[in-house]
C-alpha cells in the first residue's frame, strides 16, 4: 500500500483544520511513512482514519504523537559532545549564567547528556535547562528519564568517550562512575537518571511550527538535533530565524551530525565547526 | 539514459564495493546512492575508507543536499537515507526496518518514486533480506534490477531473498557489474 501526495495532503489538512497541529511543512517521505505506519497499527484505512481523527479529540492527540520520531541516545555522536565540553562550553565558564534550550528535546537523553557534561565541568549550577517538544508522552518520558538497559547499551560506551576519555589528550582517563549520574538495574532492564539532574530541567509543550519562545528567554546555545530533517526547507528555515532570534549574540546553534543550514539565513551565523555561531 | 545508481549491501559487500568504486571513471555520469549495513561500532571511519579506493568523490551527505551526478552518497551511520522527488537527499532517524538503519528497503523504494524507469539497482553481499523489497519496488517502478551472483558472494542470503522476490533483469559478477557500469552513457 503505497500513499498517494493527496492522500497524505488530506490527513494533513484533516489535522491542521480540527486541531493546532500543522504537519504541512514537514518532509513528506518520512510523513508518509509514518502515516502508513499509524494505519497499519490502528488497522484502519485512510477514510476511517480521518473520520476518526474528526470525532475523538484524544485519537487525534495521539496520531499526532505518533507522527513525530522520537529516537534519542545519551551521548549521541560522541564526537560532537566532546567537541562541546573541551571547545564549546568552556567558554561560557565566565558568564554569571548559561541559558541552553533543547528544542525538540524528545526523551530526554541529550538533555541529560548535557547536564552531565556541565557538571564535569563545573557549570551546572550557573545553567538553566529549557527542554521542549511536540509530544506529551515524550516529554513525560523525559521528566522520568528511565531507559531501557538492554537496548541502549551503546550509552555507557558513549558516556565512556565523552566523559572518561579525551580525545584531544590520550593520557587523561577520568574514572567516573555511572552511578554519579544514573542507576543501573540489569534486573529490572533499566537506567535511571538521579533526581538531581531529573529535577532540574523546566519541560513544556512547544510545536516549532508555531514559533513563539515559551521561555521569553535569551539563550547561550540552542540544541536542536535530529528534528529538522523532518521539516521541509520552507519551515527549517522559519525555525532558523526563531532560533536566532532567541540567541545571543555570539550563542550557539547545535544541529544534528548530517544537518545543515542552507539559504540565506547562513549569513546570519558564523560555521563553528558543528555548531552555528550568531553574528 | 539512466539517471542514479542505487547500491545495497550488507556482510562481504565491502570489497566489492571498493572495487567497484575503484573502477568508475572520474566523470562517471551518474549519481550513486549507497545503503550499506556496517557493524554497530563502525560509526566513523567508513566514508573515508570508501573514498581512498573510490575513483568518484563519497560523501555522507547532509539532509536536503543535492544529488548530483559523479558522485557517491553515503547513507550515514544510524540514519534512514530518503530520495525525494526533488531529487535531494531526505535523512531519517526513524526505528530501524528489519533491524536496519539504514534500510537498504527504504532508500531503494523512494529512489524508486523519484527516478521510475531511470534507475538502476544493485544489490550485493548480505547476510539479511534487507533490500529485497525495495529491489521489487524498483523494478515495478520501470528500473533496471541487478543482483551480484550468489556463487560469488560472501554470503548470499541477501542476494538470494532479492532474487526469490523478483526477476530480475542481470545476475552479474563483480567484473560484469563494472563492466556495465562502464558502459552507460
Amino acid at each position: 500500500m503505497v500513499l498517494s501526495d493527496q492522500e497524505a495532503q488530506f490527513f494533513v489538512n484533516t489535522i491542521k483544520n480540527t486541531s493546532g497541529y500543522d504537519f504541512s511543512e514537514y518532509s513528506e517521505k518520512s510523513l508518509k511513512r509514518r502515516l502508513q505506519k499509524i494505519l497499519i497499527d490502528n488497522n484502519t484505512d485512510l477514510l476511517g482514519l480521518i473520520n476518526k481523527l474528526k470525532t475523538n479529540k484524544s485519537f487525534l492527540e495521539k496520531t499526532v504523537r505518533d507522527i513525530t520520531v522520537n529516537t534519542t541516545e545519551l551521548f549521541r555522536d560522541p564526537q560532537i559532545w566532546q567537541t562541546l565540553r573541551y571547545r564549546i562550553l568552556p567558554e561560557f565558564s565566565e558568564n554569571r549564567n548559561i541559558n541552553i534550550w533543547h528544542a525538540g528535546c524528545s526523551t530526554g537523553q541529550e538533555v541529560y547528556s548535557m547536564m552531565i557534561l556541565l557538571n564535569e565541568l563545573g557549570l551546572l549550577d550557573k545553567a538553566k535547562i529549557f527542554a521542549s517538544d511536540l509530544n506529551t508522552d515524550a516529554l513525560e518520558a523525559a521528566k522520568k528519564g528511565n531507559y531501557k538497559y538492554r537496548f541502549n547499551i551503546g550509552y555507557l560506551d558513549n558516556f565512556d568517550k565523552v566523559i572518561k576519555e579525551n580525545p584531544y589528550n590520550y593520557e587523561e582517563y577520568n574514572d567516573v562512575p555511572y552511578s554519579k549520574y544514573f542507576k543501573i538495574d540489569k534486573v529490572s532492564d533499566s537506567i535511571q537518571i538521579n533526581d538531581f539532574l531529573r529535577q532540574k530541567p523546566i519541560f513544556r509543550q512547544h510545536d516549532l511550527v508555531h514559533g513563539g519562545n515559551l521561555y521569553f528567554a535569551k539563550f547561550d546555545l540552542i540544541l536542536c538535533r535530529n528534528v529538522i530533517i523532518y521539516f521541509k526547507y520552507s519551515l527549517q528555515n522559519k525555525v532558523f530565524k526563531l532560533f536566532h532570534d532567541h540567541l545571543y549574540t555570539k550563542g550557539l546553534l547545535v544541529l544534528g551530525m548530517h544537518e545543515t543550514m542552507l539559504g540565506e539565513i547562513t549569513s546570519q551565523f558564523d560555521k563553528k565547526g558543528q555548531a552555528y555561531q550568531k553574528k | 539514459m539512466y539517471k542514479a545508481v542505487v547500491i545495497g549491501g550488507s556482510a562481504g559487500s565491502f570489497q566489492v564495493i571498493t572495487k567497484i568504486l575503484n573502477s568508475l571513471p572520474i566523470n562517471f555520469p551518474l549519481p550513486v546512492l549507497l545503503s550499506l549495513h556496517r557493524l554497530k561500532h563502525v560509526r566513523s571511519g567508513f566514508v573515508e575508507a570508501l573514498s581512498i579506493k573510490s575513483s568518484i568523490p563519497i560523501v555522507e551527505p547532509y539532509d536536503k543536499e543535492n544529488i548530483k551526478p559523479g558522485k557517491g552518497y553515503l547513507a550515514p551511520a544510524n540514519y534512514h537515507m530518503y530520495i525525494e522527488l526533488n531529487k535531494r537527499i531526505a535523512l531519517s532517524t526513524e526505528e530501524p526496518v528489519n533491524h536496519s538503519r539504514p534500510s537498504i528497503d527504504l532508500t531503494f523504494e523512494t529512489a524508486a518514486q523519484a527516478y521510475r524507469d531511470k534507475l538502476i539497482g544493485i544489490i550485493l553481499s548480505g547476510a539479511n533480506r534487507d533490500g529485497a523489497n525495495g529491489l521489487k519496488k524498483l523494478k515495478q517502478a520501470g528500473g533496471l534490477a541487478i543482483v551480484q551472483d550468489p556463487n560469488e558472494c560472501q554470503v548470499k542470503t541477501m542476494t538470494e531473498a532479492s532474487l526469490n522476490l523478483t526477476s530480475v533483469d542481470h545476475i552479474f559478477t563483480t567484473e560484469q557489474i563494472i563492466k556495465f557500469l562502464l558502459n552507460l552513457k
